[in-house]
């Protein structure tokens, strides 16, 4: 029964990695650009939402509604002067620049609010340690139950997004082959602009749930990334509802790693994350 | 200085050049002596910087009660203090370090707040032979961790250190453990595979098993770990009505939910945390769940010394930092404070400041009073450190302008310091 519980947690904190992942899969997928500074991103949207939260006393789930489009704006203007010139100057300047915008990030959060830890737990009552208990040993917690649920239901919104709408086809088509596109009519640079508009929108609402259910500071961004990375990485690059499975096969594999003993919490995680990345190059199916 | 070319691999020389000129220059001001420098090293940004938070206000209260020199042996120096932040980095702690002895040519080291800085410091000081003082990480951590063996004649000659031990942790759980909130002693413990996780398990869980306790420990767990159901499941499990920890503050705050989503918070009558819970935003971040947890502090408000380098005691100091700042005193304040108090005194007690074994022997056979109390460095526990008290605590709901109250529920350490409340079962 406890194991029982241990793999059910697994699950829902692969959920919790799915969101958190979101929004580098999708940048990937589309831009072929690692953003390194996503990390750093998510945390700036859980900022911004304190910051309504505290001063102003608004609540998180309706900050969301003017954080999002600010985050999404954000994005267009980072596509804009930022990711496409680094896009022209090859593989390596896109990397560059995330990176070094991740310093930026993490360091004008610490000039701006400081050292302190903060969370967004308490704004919203109990929510973020409330569970239903089904047996002694088996619980779920409601903030998990809607992380998992919010992943997934970004993840279909996306995916419906890029399957069935005109802008969703233009998307895809630029990924594809940006040069073709714009033979066709179709402005790639707008097209880029709109995706990565789109990430930060998602990185917005990873940046809510990551406040709400654990703490962050301006440095907490680095540590999201790599997790995030693995979820993506196993679940195969460019593929939006395998970056769901990635996460669930990395949260899963930390917390049986964990019930075995608490120390190989991380090296369970990280040794699935190779094994699938040795297995893939094994069978030639190198994505990318 | 006047030569920047002169090669770092001779600081001796460097340094003698320096003294030199600054004596020229003194004379030409005034026929009192020559100016001393000490620097001053903490984490004031990057993961520490909660650590760090308070430091500018003590350098600058410092600064001001030095402004018009110090006194040793009928000559009049002046004193600059130079503050370095070393951003939470290790590695640059000791470049920082290099710098302040190689560049500016400091008499003095100070250093404070975790092992991250401290010992790099220290390690720095030692190999250039320059006098350090140091606080605010486990002396253990420091004279054993940097190579000193037990029972041998202590290595170092130039370093010097004072805080809490394992042994002054063992003493305030203990005590307040014992208190008024009775338990089954059953003790779940989450101690961290770090420096300092690793030494509490080694010392601290032994010692307490000795008072009485029952240890249940499910072993190490990496810092950064993000679920923690295989060990609640072990704490409920065996019903541990204690709870013991030595996190980093991101990693209590996922652990301490997800205890509360799986029930394991209703069983806990005492939580107590150290590492976490020193400063009150790790607290405030947990909402009502952080409420009733209890911790241990180097410092405190209510601690009844007086800084002879301010004259501020501990209700003006946290006052007058929450007046400058619009925030909640911490128990870095007083720390902070009590390390340059120690440096002056050392300075002091040297008869010649400039001479720097002079000042390193100085250091050796302190006395003083500081902020913190008494430091005895005759005394041990062991050669180079002086053991300072911790006090039992708890974070209770605010009754005033700050969300959380910090109260003292024990004084087993140090018997001046007033309790001011009695401890309250978690739930």
């Amino acid at each position: 029964m406890i194991f029982l519980n241990q793999l059910l947690q697994g699950v829902f904190l692969g959920g919790y990695y799915a969101l958190i992942a979101c929004s580098l899969s999708f940048l990937f997928g589309v831009m072929r650009i690692v953003n390194l500074a996503h990390g750093s991103i998510v945390v700036l949207a859980a900022f911004l939402l304190f910051v309504l939260a505290d001063r102003f006393e608004i609540s998180p789930w309706l900050a969301l509604i003017a954080v999002v489009p600010a985050m999404a704006a954000l994005g267009w203007l980072l596509q804009r002067f930022v990711l496409d010139r680094a896009l022209r100057g090859g593989l390596l300047v896109p990397l560059l620049a995330t990176f070094g915008l991740a310093i930026v990030l993490d360091n004008a959060l610490f000039e701006t609010f400081g050292a302190d830890t903060r969370s967004l737990s308490p704004f919203i009552g109990d929510l973020s340690f409330d569970s239903w208990s089904l047996t002694d040993d088996i619980t779920v917690g409601k903030m998990d139950v809607l992380i998992l649920g919010s992943a997934v239901a970004m993840l279909g919104a996306v995916s419906l997004l890029l399957a069935r709408t005109r802008i969703g086809r233009a998307i895809r088509a630029t990924a594809e082959d940006p040069g073709t596109v714009e033979l066709i009519g179709i402005d790639a640079r707008a097209v880029y602009g709109m995706a990565t508009a789109l990430a930060l929108a998602m990185a917005a609402v990873a940046g809510a749930f990551l406040a709400m259910r654990a703490t962050f500071d301006p440095y907490t961004g680095g540590a999201q990334l790599i997790f995030a990375f693995e979820a993506v990485a196993i679940g195969g690059f460019g593929s939006l509802w395998g970056t769901l499975w990635g996460g669930i096969a990395l949260g899963v594999a930390q917390n049986v790693g964990a019930s075995i003993d608490p120390s190989s919490f991380f090296i369970a995680g990280h040794v699935t994350f190779l094994a699938v990345l040795v297995g893939r190059v094994a069978l030639g199916r190198v994505a990318a | 200085m006047s030569e920047p070319h002169h090669p770092p691999m001779i600081p001796r020389r460097g340094a003698l050049i320096g003294a030199g000129l600054l004596l020229a220059s003194g004379r030409r001001a005034r026929a009192a002596g020559a100016a001393i420098k000490i620097g001053f090293v903490s984490p004031r940004t990057g993961p520490l910087a909660s650590f760090g938070e308070t430091d500018g206000f003590i350098v600058d209260l410092a600064r001001k009660a030095l402004a018009g020199g110090l006194e040793v042996g009928g000559t009049t120096y002046t004193v600059e203090l130079l503050d370095r932040d070393t951003q939470s980095d290790p590695a640059r702690a000791g470049q920082l370090a290099k710098s302040l002895i190689n560049d500016d040519g400091v008499d003095l080291v100070l250093a404070t707040s975790t092992p991250e800085v401290v010992n790099p410091v220290s390690d720095a000081a030692e190999a250039a032979g320059v006098p350090a003082l140091s606080t605010v990480m486990p002396w253990e951590a420091w004279y054993f961790g940097r190579g000193a063996k037990p029972g041998a004649p202590s290595p170092f000659k130039w370093t010097y250190h004072f805080s809490f031990g394992v042994a002054e942790f063992a003493g305030a759980y203990i005590s307040q453990w014992s208190s008024t909130v009775a338990t089954n002693k059953k003790v779940g413990v989450m101690y961290p595979n770090d420096a300092d996780g690793n030494a509490i398990r080694a010392h601290l869980a032994p010692a307490l098993e000795k008072a009485g306790f029952s240890i249940v420990d499910p072993g190490p767990y990496e810092d950064g770990t993000n679920d923690y159901s295989a060990q609640i499941a072990t704490f409920k499990k065996n019903r541990c009505e204690i709870f013991n920890t030595f996190p980093i503050p991101p990693d209590f705050a996922t652990f301490w939910r997800q205890a509360a989503q799986q029930g394991f918070t209703k069983i806990v009558k005492i939580a107590q945390t150290a590492k976490t819970g020193l400063f009150p935003s790790s607290i405030e971040a947990l909402g009502s769940i952080g409420h009733n947890i209890s911790s241990g502090c180097y410092w405190h408000r209510d601690f009844p010394y007086k800084s002879p380098l301010t004259g501020l005691d501990g209700h003006a100091l946290a006052d007058g930092y929450e007046a400058a700042s619009g925030r909640q005193w911490t128990q870095q304040l007083g720390a902070s404070l009590a390390l340059i108090d120690a440096g002056i005194a050392a300075l002091r007690a040297s008869g010649n400041p400039k001479d720097k074994a002079a000042v390193a022997k100085a250091l050796s056979t302190l006395q003083t009073t500081t902020s913190l109390g008494k430091l005895d460095f005759t005394k041990g526990p062991v050669p180079n450190v002086c053991a300072t008290p911790i006090i039992g605590t708890q974070w209770v709901k605010g009754s005033g302008k700050f969300k959380l109250d910090y109260v003292i529920t024990e004084n087993s350490g140090d018997r001046n310091v007033p309790v001011s409340a009695k401890l309250l079962p978690y739930s």
